[in-house]
């Protein structure tokens, strides 16, 4: 799914992340707890109760409704507030990827052809208004997340849970392939085909259960009851909202292990201008910077020196990438390709992003299974791009002089990395302008088959831990008239089959065909369908209130509900 | 004499009266144009500023010059891994956290270098180019636009005079920076007509249509006194057709007024170019404009203050002299009225 502050709940935090939440723990002498791992861990019930601290973002959630929201902005409370069947671990690092039982009893198990899952729901669960939870509610909240619709909903409801399409597209009454009995507790789900990460589809926040008879539209200002260890109040549309711990989270029936509850409520600030909310955080004028955000690097040496200690960067599992058409001129040609990932200078664009960005070349990102080993094709991306050498496969690939419309969103750095890239087209030997899209509309616009977008920014950050995930960008199946996320238009009959093949295995098996994944994902380089330039790193900055001893999830960012005060 | 005056307008309708008047105070053998002159020549601050907007003129056009034999860089060429001597040591040109080298006050990076690793000084002279191409076509079709809706809705009165005035009510009713953007937004990505919505017309076209109004209405609060004239009554008398008189009798009588509406509306276009660019509405990358050399600097201002500053400063002194030099003209040219374009 993931876009970062489109649609987005990036992450996974590579070695990088240990490395330096290792660092954070031996320098935090935050009081009050007493995790040894510091951010690597998850939150202890030991570390301080009570408080209320200010998170600032730049830009606001898409909808605090689990049913619609898709950004990581709101899959960061929605996450805390909408437990599904299956959840997440609160931990972090890779440790964070694991997945746990949510409001079932235990991780709903697949039979023996992965097409059937079943899982039974917990005993005298209630949702904040305090309803109780049902197993019929299971499915009304996945009718709910077709009817709105979520975003991923076509995707990973529609594109594999029997019956599903049909109601989508209202020749059904309800999802044929779900079945629920509120007597039992027992769910039962079948699919069209197996799929090796549909656990990790129904750990999205977005299949967070909501109860039946919820409205079914989206209520971003009044989002309905759910079961977490919070509850989301007080949304002022595009300026604030609050996230209130639940009082009887760990009690009972909501003591569910691993889920631990809050120590903090959380107020939720919205603000575009970055630079001020980072300088808030840096001055302790509010507590948690949003991870999404970027720093500007001229803000860099004041941060070093006002808040050594309380940033970090982190690394999560992102790709950032300029598409290429496949099936327009000049990029219809390899050569032409081939010359854009040859001479593309990664130094450069990671300047121009605070020197945000650790250079690569392959699509599945480092800290995914998958991630090849072997050097890069067309050049070390580390060493600079080689100018001489793409002008000469422009020249080769007689597409010289070609016009060429690069895409690019308003946002810093995007924009200025779309201006490089321009002026870089230009210098190899094409005929390039940049077309400046508002960062609103920008994906649905490339997104427009009929748009005949040539080249131009793109990124992807994690739904789940799987290839799959980043692989479903490049298969043929997923080019669509509008709402398009293949913008390159890649179709190759290859990274078709294998890809499918490969996303058949269960996510907890993927050690099994990570050869496979690399392989394929050699393939997709050397056919050089899309231009690598980076892997992202984010932002992790707090108060001098906050104890550093916090998650940063995997998936998520921040855990909000490992924050405590000093 | 009492003209009609569009509500919100701070053109007095004195600028008629004056100009009317004028000519029956003139000494004998002098006209009102040469006599414009004698007051201009005398307001040396005027003149002063008149120089320096003239200065600026030049060294924009002198752009292509300072890249290509001085600065050895065009405007839209990168260079962010490059490097640069300063002060005898190689400095980066971007440091690897992004930040841009400063003024090196020799020929490569004179004013230092923008984000993307681009010549600052050459930027800021290619942006006056643009700056300044954006405000006297956006002046030329204001004051092009505007005689036509004012001579006309002036001259005929009655339903011409109501829809056109109603029309200019319409435009006039939107703040001038929001319909700009609106229409720079809009026409930015796919433009209009002939013209593509990256090239330096689109924004031209958007700012000179804001500020129609501003120019037809006062014009035609001046055509509906003239029209009342012994001289145009006399032409019709004559049998001259509308056209002949709107032509030949009126048009010239709107000459200084005309004269003192092209500064002010110059100024004011390069001010709201510069705004719009700023927004992401105007200009657009890569071409240079001050405002958005503004809108790019604004993420370096802590350590990198030189690329707000430097096109702050430009923009600042081009609308300061025309603003100045144009008040000048208009005391020579209309001693007695007031005339401003702000709302």
């Amino acid at each position: 799914m993931t876009r970062l502050a489109r649609r987005a709940l990036p992450v996974v935090v590579t070695v990088l992340a240990v490395v330096s939440a290792t660092v954070l723990a031996a320098c935090g002498g935050g009081g009050g707890s007493n995790t040894s791992g510091g951010s690597t861990s998850a939150s202890t019930s030991q570390a301080k109760n009570g408080g209320t601290i200010t998170l600032i973002g730049g830009v606001a959630p898409d909808s605090l409704d689990p049913g619609f929201g898709y950004t990581t902005q709101a899959a960061e409370p929605d996450w805390l507030s909408y437990t599904g069947l299956v959840t997440y671990a609160h931990k972090s690092g890779t440790a964070g990827s694991e997945l746990i039982p949510g409001l079932a009893t235990a991780l709903p198990q697949a039979s023996a052809d992965g097409k059937t899952y079943t899982a039974t729901m917990r005993k005298g669960l209630k949702f904040s208004n305090g309803t109780p939870v049902k197993a019929s509610d299971f499915a009304y909240t996945v009718e709910r997340a077709l009817k709105i619709p979520w975003g991923g909903s076509g995707q990973f409801i529609a594109g594999n849970i029997v019956g599903a399409k049909a109601y989508a597209a209202k020749k059904a009454s309800s999802i044929s392939g779900i079945q629920t009995d509120d007597a039992t507790g027992k769910i039962t789900i079948h699919l069209t085909a197996p799929y090796g990460a549909f656990l990790n589809v129904l750990a999205f926040p977005s299949l967070g259960i909501v109860p039946s008879g919820t409205p079914m539209k989206n209520l971003p200002n009044n989002p309905p009851p759910g079961v977490g260890p919070y509850e989301i109040k007080n949304i002022v549309p595009n300026q604030s909202y609050k996230l209130v711990r639940n009082p009887n989270w760990g009690q009972g029936a909501l003591n569910i292990p691993g889920i631990p509850a809050g120590h903090v409520d959380v107020n939720v600030k919205i603000s575009s201008n970055v630079d001020a909310n980072a300088l808030s955080v840096v001055n302790n004028t509010n507590d948690v910077y949003d991870w999404a955000d970027t720093i500007p690097g001229s803000l860099l040496p004041q941060i070093n020196s006002q808040a050594k200690g309380r940033y970090q960067k982190k690394v999560m599992n992102s790709t950032y990438y300029v598409f290429m058409n496949t099936q327009e001129k000049p990029f219809n040609n390899q050569l032409a390709r081939q010359a854009v990932v040859t001479g593309l200078n990664q130094n450069a664009m990671s300047r121009l992003s605070s020197g945000s960005l650790i250079p690569g070349c392959y699509f599945l990102p480092p800290g995914m299974v998958g991630h090849p080993t072997a050097p890069c094709p067309y050049g070390d991306p580390a060493k600079g791009g080689d100018i001489a050498k793409a002008k000469q496969l422009v020249q080769q690939s007689g597409m010289k002089g070609q016009p060429v419309t690069v895409w690019s969103q308003q946002r810093a750095p995007r924009q200025q990395w779309m201006t490089y890239y321009t002026s870089f087209l230009n210098q190899i030997g094409f005929k390039a302008k940049q077309k400046l899209i508002a960062d609103a509309s920008y994906f649905p616009t490339i997104g427009n088959l009929k748009g005949h977008p040539q080249t131009g920014f793109a990124d992807w950050n994690q739904d789940f831990p799987n290839p799959i995930d980043f692989y479903l960008l490049v298969q043929s199946s997923s080019i669509l008239p509008t709402n398009n996320e293949n913008f390159g238009e890649v179709r190759d009959p290859q990274i078709d089959s294998q890809s499918k093949k490969l996303g058949e295995v269960p996510t907890n098996k993927l050690n099994t065909i990570a050869s496979q994944w690399q392989s394929l994902d050699e393939y997709l380089a050397k056919k050089a369908y899309i231009g690598v330039f980076g892997y992202q790193t984010f932002p992790a900055l707090i108060s001098n209130r906050m104890s550093p001893n916090y998650v940063f999830h995997p998936l998520y960012g921040w855990d909000w509900s490992s924050f405590s005060l000093k | 004499m009492a003209t009609s005056s569009a509500p919100g307008t701070d053109l007095s309708t004195e600028i008629s009266d004056a100009l009317l008047g004028e000519a029956v105070e003139l000494p004998p053998g002098l006209g009102p144009w040469r006599l414009a002159w004698r007051r201009l020549r005398r307001n040396r601050v005027a003149l002063f500023f008149g120089g320096v907007f003239l200065l600026i003129l030049v060294l924009c056009l002198l752009a292509p010059v300072y890249a290509k034999h001085i600065a050895h860089q065009g405007p839209a060429a990168e260079n962010i891994t490059g490097t640069v001597k300063v002060g005898g040591k190689a400095k980066d040109v971007v440091s690897t956290t992004g930040i841009p080298v400063g003024p090196t006050w020799h020929s490569r990076y004179f004013l230092g270098a923008d984000e993307n690793g681009r010549d600052v000084a050459v930027r800021l002279l290619y942006g006056g180019r643009n700056s300044l191409e954006i405000g006297f076509v956006a002046t030329a079709i204001t004051i092009f636009f505007g005689l036509l809706v004012g001579v006309l809705a002036g001259y005929f009165r009655g339903i011409t005079d109501g829809i056109i005035t109603r029309v200019l009510d319409v435009i006039w009713a939107f703040p001038a920076v929001l319909l700009g953007v609106t229409l720079g937004v809009s026409l930015a990505l796919g433009g209009i007509g002939p013209l593509h919505g990256n090239t330096l017309m689109v924004p031209a076209v958007v700012v000179g249509v804001v500020y129609i109004p501003y120019v037809g209405k006062p014009v035609r609060g001046q055509v509906l006194g003239l029209r009342e004239r012994e001289f145009i009554d006399a032409a019709r008398q004559q049998g001259l057709s509308h056209a002949r008189i709107m032509f030949s009798e009126i048009l010239p009588n709107l000459g200084s007024t005309i004269v003192v509406f092209v500064p002010l509306i110059l100024a004011n276009a390069i001010l709201l170019e510069a705004g719009l660019s700023y927004l992401g509405a105007g200009v657009q990358p890569p071409n240079p404009s001050w405002g958005t050399m503004i809108a790019d600097g604004i993420r370096t201002i802590p350590a990198a203050f030189h690329n707000v500053l430097v096109p702050g400063i430009m923009l600042v002194l081009a609308v300061m002299s025309i603003n100045v030099f144009g008040d000048g003209l208009r005391d020579a040219l209309d001693p007695r009225s007031k005339v401003r374009i702000a709302r």
